[in-house]
């Protein structure tokens, strides 16, 4: 974790690498001269960790790191080799049926990778406490050595609703994001290098590694491979986000404008109504809409009842059609959204840079052009990238709505016409339980996410001028 | 220099040894192959099985099997979840000796079952429903458990050979039939339709009154109703351990196009609506649907009920052709089980389950049609219109053999097609035939 | 230009922005209507199914009698997903608050690693980890019967993620109050508690609003973590499925009633609290 931490200071600092690796020999360096210049206590503290602590009365700390030791030595013996051990092979015997009509379970390919990664990360950490614990030795003989006083278990306990209240704040927290996002997220990135699919599913099968052939296979064009398929959907994901991005942010813009114009009464009412599309939840507003639109919905009898069209209108089964209006719907749920965000906003335009436009001469859309939507942009330029970003992934509207069809032979996988990558790999993991691809795919997301995120972060004209408008 | 991330480690580190703990009791399958790698669930009844187990002794010393304790998972349709309890019931009632088993029903549908099992096995049921066309990925991803000896010669004995049939995987039987419903026929409105034999006509019939007619043509299941009936063949060959090994497909030829020509041709109608289900259909004057939709449809047409075999059709070569289609069953399948005893009693349950008695009174509950022998023949199944409808129409079927999963998709894409107009009136034999061809070599390469 | 004519300008733009909102909010509540409708829908009528037409001809409360009654599970599933929602709210509220109070205030070693590192970490999309988030639940016992702690952990475990918002809400307090409080001896802990969070309460209810009413759209992973388990199903699970599966016939009508009930309460605790939301989300969108 540390080198993908690295990787994202590269901005910053000239040589990260060198630093990290510079780093790293002062540290060994320092380990070395603490246990050349160290008391015995501190010696049998590389050993049995805390002990040099607790040696000098400095319990709090002392048990703190003992109980780690003792805990780390515990789960490597009792539970984390039995798997880590497997990593390699990610388990050799598979399910086997007795002779009488029952099963017994062997190897879990699941649980070997997953308890091998923890095992993995567990060491490091342990390393790193390790590493404290050496630190912590070297700083109290040197404050020893100095004459000063140590800090007592009071005040090393008080320290953590103190000057340590960051640690305290961060504990659970951080181990939260770490067991249930950055464990599997990592334990995921794994799976795109094995075969795990619906013929290698444990308990029954073991699944192996296979190395970059999922990725190969992602971006293969032929007649079997799916990297056209793939690029069709990348085109629509992108295209939908950006039209639900900004026809959304124009319009809620222009509702907000309408809303605040003077004269207007009963401002509150109709931002309430707006904002009812927002606490209905999705599923049961999008659900209904769906059906409103099908090929037998209300919509299209009553168009035909009121002799409109002669047949229906294909909204759902037309491809064409089904994404223009996917986007027009995620215009009614998005507008109310946007709506809210410009109205504060719009508020904070100075007042006089209006007059003096208007004593110009102005008219209310150059007045829009030249100061409304310049100063919106600049604003709220962040807040359309994780727009943007957030409907790449955007889920519930086009799943409630289409599940991403129609499908079509030119495609392959179960994708369809209006699928994003998300529910391509949702459909993927769920109903054809094809994790190796499904995995491959989230990589592919997130390379997606972070390339524009940190390509039109650069070019953000509140990043560069921080100072600009205010 | 102060403790670092002392806090944030203490944490992990209790985590870990949470972890650990739970992993021990749960996970340890290297030392002990056949024991507890079930759900944590399982942990809870094995001791559970313990302590039940002497007092049994004490009351039925003599009994012979000790089947243990514990609960069957029973995943079935919702519409039939009071009925299975019921059923359960009476079945522990009969056998005592059974009884320490608890029953729990759980409504998930025979299209979700399967993929569900897969996901999880050990968190899935023991006993579960699902629609033939499963069968196969079940068997491959070992989520199901086969049936030998006299399990197996009760379902040949039992059931009508289509049935058995429909339960065999590469000669093994995996599963006891419970329905042999699961075809299509017409339901439809008299006081629309004056002639249900004629495609053409109720087409015609439909547009007149302004009314919809229903058949799912991007459904794979509904749509080889008019491939077959042009004489076309779609079936796979499979070998034991499921894998599809040939695929016997005619889709390109001179009959897949007539068959194709007509779906279009069906499409083009003002009338024509995709879908299969009473219930979401609006408008309706005629519907291709199964026995399952027979209340909703009662409920539609009211007094104008109605129920025939799917309608013939003039093709583009201007000769008749019968629709066609799938006869297909409902089967119960059992998990892979650890405990003999459990085993033993999840065969017995569900042999029950799809004995003669429990599919009459399930025909007569919930309307499905028995897939026993002798229920078949029981005067009530055989006076009942929707059945004698799927009677008629079975006459005409194929019998549904077993498909692989991405064979439905594919369906669906080549309905779509249809139903966008990427294929419509105007394409060009060439480009039907190319689509066909298409159909035809992704469909082979799906066996290898 | 005289003042006249302005005036009649400005009546004729008025009258056009009352035409178009008018539309706009008929569009607006036009499906909550139609649902509002069909929900009173007899059952005698359509049998419970689609109909095409708006107007129900009889009106009865046979949909919401059938949610009420002993053959639905809907009050379960309805009071699993308040809990549920509960829980999550108050206690991934806690989680967000220590975040953003640790990362706007103290200056730690490894607090732009984490901030960045967590970024990466949003980038992922959630549902790539849904397999292995069952499996981890599975071995804690917290799927299928336990799938209420199991989606409360994972609705909470995570929620420090999302500090954004909050954090730019205390970046705004000035930092001059802490410094003087903490002269004065006060700990950082003490200033946390008694003087930063008192004055975020807008912020603190924007938190609390948002994530009570997340998990009543979570039809993706609840339906992961319960399958096979109807006790544990929350409400949008189980209305999902009523609309997508074959196997619940005449189901839309309670369908809508459900829907209703879900949306009213949810609608109206929003609405008195829409001041506090539009506060949090506007500070969000120009921190972001």
């Amino acid at each position: 974790m540390g080198k993908e931490a690295n990787a994202g200071n590269i901005a910053k600092k000239q040589s990260p690498v060198g630093k990290f690796f510079s780093n790293l020999g002062n540290d060994f360096k320092e380990i070395g001269l603490t246990f050349a210049e160290g008391d015995w206590k501190t010696k049998i503290s590389f050993l049995i960790m805390g002990f040099g602590p607790i040696m000098r009365k400095q319990f709090v700390r002392g048990l703190a790191l003992l109980a780690v030791e003792v805990l780390f030595i515990l789960y490597l013996v009792g539970f984390g080799w039995k798997y880590l051990k497997d990593i390699g092979t990610l388990g050799t015997v598979a399910r086997v049926m007795n002779d009488n009509g029952t099963y017994s379970y062997n190897d879990n390919s699941f649980l070997i990778l997953l308890y091998g990664i923890m095992t993995i990360v567990l060491i490091f950490v342990f390393l790193l406490v390790w590493r404290i614990n050496v630190r912590v030795n070297r700083n109290e003989e040197k404050l020893l050595a100095e004459g000063k006083k140590l800090a007592t278990n009071r005040q090393d306990l008080h320290s953590l609703l103190d000057s340590n209240f960051d640690k305290t704040l961060m504990a659970l927290p951080f181990t939260g994001v770490m067991v249930f996002t950055a464990l599997p997220i990592v334990f995921m990135i794994c799976i795109a290098f094995t075969d795990y699919d619906a013929n290698h599913q444990p308990p029954t099968n073991l699944f192996s590694w296979v190395g970059l052939e999922n990725f190969k296979n992602m971006l293969s064009f032929g007649t079997s491979g799916i990297g056209s398929t793939f690029l069709t959907v990348l085109g629509w994901t992108l295209i939908w986000a950006f039209f639900a991005t900004f026809l959304t942010y124009f319009c809620g813009m222009g509702v907000a404008i309408m809303i605040n114009k003077k004269g207007i009464k009963f401002k509150k009412l109709w931002r309430t109504i707006l904002v009812v599309t927002i606490a209905v939840p999705q599923f049961v507003s999008l659900l209904y809409v769906y059906k409103m639109f099908a090929n037998d919905g209300l919509i299209n009898t009553y168009l035909m009842k009121w002799g409109w069209i002669s047949s229906y209108i294909p909204f759902w089964s037309n491809p064409t059609l089904a994404k223009v209006l996917i986007i027009v719907i995620n215009l009614w749920i998005g507008i109310p959204y946007t709506m809210l965000i410009t109205t504060g906003l719009l508020m904070n335009i100075p007042e006089d840079l209006y007059e003096s436009a208007r004593i110009d001469g102005a008219t209310g859309f150059q007045m829009f052009r030249s100061i409304t939507l310049p100063y919106m942009l600049f604003v709220t330029g962040p807040f359309l990238l994780t727009q943007y970003t957030g409907n790449l992934n955007n889920f519930n509207v086009i799943y409630l709505l289409t599940q991403g069809g129609p499908q079509s032979m030119a495609l392959s996988n179960k994708a369809g016409y209006t699928d994003l990558l998300v529910t391509w790999l949702y459909k993927m993991t769920v109903n054809d339980t094809n994790y190796r691809m499904a995995a491959v795919l989230g990589i592919m997301v997130f390379v997606v996410t972070a390339v524009i995120s940190l390509a039109v972060y650069g070019i953000l004209p509140s990043v560069k001028d921080e100072e600009g408008f205010q | 220099m102060k403790k670092k991330v002392l806090a944030t480690l203490l944490a992990t580190a209790m985590v870990a040894g949470c972890l650990a703990g739970c992993g021990n009791s749960g996970n340890d399958t290297a030392s002990t192959p056949a024991a507890d790698d079930a759900a944590p669930a399982a942990d809870d009844a094995a001791p559970a099985a313990d302590d039940a187990a002497p007092a049994d002794d004490a009351a039925s010393a003599d009994e012979a099997v000790e089947y243990g304790s514990g609960t069957i998972k029973v995943w079935v349709a919702e519409n039939v979840v009071e009925f299975t309890q019921k059923q359960a019931a009476a079945f522990m009632e009969a056998n005592p000796d059974m009884a320490g088993y608890e029953v729990s029903v759980e409504p998930v549908g025979e299209g979700d079952a399967a993929g569900n099992m897969i996901t999880d096995v050990e968190g899935g049921a023991d006993i579960f429903g699902f629609a033939q066309d499963q069968i196969t990925r079940l068997v491959s991803a070992g989520a199901v458990c086969p049936i030998v000896g006299d399990n197996a010669n009760f379902v040949t004995s039992e059931n009508d050979a289509g049935a058995a049939n429909a339960a065999t995987v590469g000669g093994t039987i995996y599963a006891y039939p419970m329905t042999s419903d699961n075809g299509y026929f017409l339901y439809y409105d008299s006081s629309v339709i004056t002639d249900p034999t004629s495609l053409e006509k109720i087409v015609e019939d439909c547009e007149a009154a302004g009314k919809n007619f229903y058949f799912e043509i991007n459904s794979g299941w509904y749509q080889p109703a008019f491939f077959f009936a042009t004489g076309c063949t779609l079936t796979y060959d499979t070998d034991d351990a499921g894998n599809f090994t040939k695929c016997n497909i005619d889709y390109a030829s001179d009959q897949g196009l007539v068959a194709m020509k007509e779906i279009i041709e069906l499409k083009s109608s003002s009338s024509f609506q995709n879908g299969s289900s009473v219930d979401n259909g609006t408008n309706i004057a005629a519907i291709v649907d199964g026995t399952w939709d027979s209340g909703p449809a009662q409920a539609a047409f009211g007094d104008n009920y109605a129920c025939a075999k799917l309608p013939s059709f003039e093709g583009s070569d201007g000769k008749t052709y019968q629709l066609s289609g799938f006869g297909g069953f409902k089967l119960l399948g059992i998990k892979p089980q650890e405990d003999a005893g459990k085993l033993a009693v999840c065969h017995a349950l569900a042999q029950y389950l799809t004995s003669t008695e429990v599919q009459l009174s399930r025909y007569t509950e919930a309307g499905w049609g028995p897939s026993n022998v002798a229920a078949q023949q029981d005067a009530a199944v055989q006076a009942d219109v929707a059945l004698s409808a799927l009677a008629e129409q079975l006459v005409n079927t194929i019998p549904q053999g077993n498909y692989p999963g991405d064979y439905w998709t594919l369906a669906t894409s080549l309905g779509d097609d249809v139903i966008t107009g990427t294929l419509s009136t105007s394409s060009s034999d060439e480009e039907l035939m190319t689509a066909l061809q298409n159909f035809q070599d992704t469909c082979i390469s799906y066996a290898q | 230009m005289t003042t006249s004519s302005m005036k009649t300008k400005r009546a004729i733009s008025n009258t056009i922005t009352y035409i178009v909102l008018i539309v706009i909010s008929i569009i607006w509540l036009f499906p909550f209507v139609c649902m509002f409708l069909q929900s009173f829908r007899s059952m005698d009528e359509g049998g419970g199914g689609m109909v095409d037409y708006l107007l129900p001809k009889k009106f009865s409360l046979d949909s919401y009698a059938f949610l009420f009654s002993e053959e639905s599970k809907f009050v379960r599933w309805y009071g699993n997903t308040l809990v549920i929602a509960f829980f999550v709210a108050i206690l991934s509220t806690m989680m967000v608050l220590c975040v953003s109070y640790a990362l706007s205030r103290m200056r730690f070693k490894g607090r732009t690693v984490l901030m960045r590192f967590w970024l990466i970490l949003g980038m992922f999309p959630g549902f790539l980890s849904m397999i292995c988030l069952y499996f981890l639940l599975k071995q804690f016992g917290l799927t299928q019967e336990g799938a209420i702690p199991g989606l409360i952990l994972i609705g909470v475990a995570s929620s420090g993620m999302g500090y954004y918002v909050t954090k730019g809400y205390f970046d705004t307090i000035p930092k001059a109050l802490d410094e003087a409080a903490r002269i004065d001896g006060a700990s950082r802990a003490r200033v946390f508690f008694t003087m930063i969070l008192p004055m975020s309460k807008p912020i603190i209810i924007y938190a609390l609003l948002t994530a009570f009413m997340n998990p009543w759209c979570d039809y993706v992973f609840a339906s992961y973590v319960a399958f096979g388990y109807s006790d544990s199903y929350n409400v949008a699970v189980a209305m999902q499925r009523w609309v997508w599966t074959n196997d619940y016939q005449g189901y839309f009508t309670r369908f809508c009633a459900g829907g209703m009930l879900i949306a009213v309460p949810i609608t109206i605790l929003f609405m008195c609290l829409q001041k506090y939301y539009v506060e949090g989300v506007t500070g969000g969108a120009v921190k972001g």
